[in-house]
């Protein structure tokens, strides 16, 4: 009737070692919150080249409130990617801002754009009443500002 | 023969040691390559269509930007003109304020000027601090 271990037993003593089992699915929830929140830009990749602008601002707005217009050097306009002659424009941003009151119009137009057709532009978006209009534009260091 | 037992016996379990080791890496390497599509520019707001006001000329500067990106000035009652450098607008702009708190600032771009000169003169303006700003297209 010898008692096992004297006594002491192996259980009573507690794991030395950070327990990891769990640690495998706290990553992949992780991963696939971060893979379901993302949201993929929609528009295609447009070649122009941007404006630099020292008094850049970051455009709070969410992204459903955001219509980007592009103006290629060309002189193509393209609304959600489609080619909109000068004189559509208002017709159809008006649905669109009709829709959604708080429309912001984002102008991405290529630098060497005359400003003709910006004005044109601009016009348009009048007739159609979005009046909030950014000129999108990338941020500006001090230090390039000379060679301007 | 029983020293043999225990040794030999193969884990049936698939190891699962790595598996967060894995699953972080994957994880730090969609967030380092995700690209987040920041929203950045020069924000205005056009005057509605049917909204025409009239200024008292002395409220006015106008900023004149040429086909070449010079930029001329003219105080809106004077006839007077003065051709300055794209980076003296800010500072022009910001005497002129300093005297006048209504001032607008219109921007008057000549058709065929480049976009970024007009944002140029644009980024001048805002970087003055002026709130009142006109975009206009040089009639001639």
């Amino acid at each position: 009737m010898a008692i096992k271990g004297a006594g002491f037993k192996k259980k009573s003593g507690s794991d030395s070692e950070i327990p990891t089992s769990s640690l495998a699915d706290i990553a992949f929830l992780l991963l696939v919150f971060f893979m379901v929140t993302t949201v993929f830009r929609k528009e295609r990749k447009r070649d122009i080249e941007w404006t630099d602008a020292e008094a850049t601002e970051k455009i709070d707005e969410k992204r459903k409130n955001i219509v980007h217009i592009w103006i290629e050097r060309a002189g193509t306009v393209y609304i959600n990617d489609v080619v909109t002659p000068f004189d559509d424009i208002s017709e159809v941003i008006r649905p669109l801002y009709a829709e959604n009151r708080e429309l912001v119009i984002a102008l991405r137009g290529d630098r060497e754009v005359p400003y003709s057709q910006i004005n044109t532009i601009t016009e348009e978006l009048q007739q159609a009443g979005a009046v909030r209009v950014t000129f999108a534009t990338r941020v500006e260091q001090r230090a390039v500002r000379a060679r301007r | 023969m029983a020293l043999m037992n225990r040794r030999t016996k193969v884990s049936d379990e698939i190891p699962t040691a790595s598996l967060a080791d894995i699953a972080f890496l994957l994880l730090v390497f969609f967030l380092t390559t995700t690209v987040f599509n920041e929203e950045k520019g020069l924000p205005i707001v056009l005057p509605e269509q049917s909204e025409e006001q009239d200024v008292s000329p002395k409220n006015l500067i106008f900023f004149i930007v040429q086909p070449d990106g010079r930029v001329v000035v003219r105080r809106g009652e004077s006839e007077q003109e003065q051709v300055v450098a794209v980076n003296q607008v800010a500072t022009i702009l910001r005497t002129e304020l300093a005297a006048n708190d209504n001032l607008i600032a219109a921007i008057q771009t000549h058709p065929d000027a480049a976009y970024r000169h007009m944002v140029n003169v644009l980024d001048e303006v805002k970087l003055s601090g002026a709130e009142r700003i006109s975009l206009q297209e040089l009639e001639n």
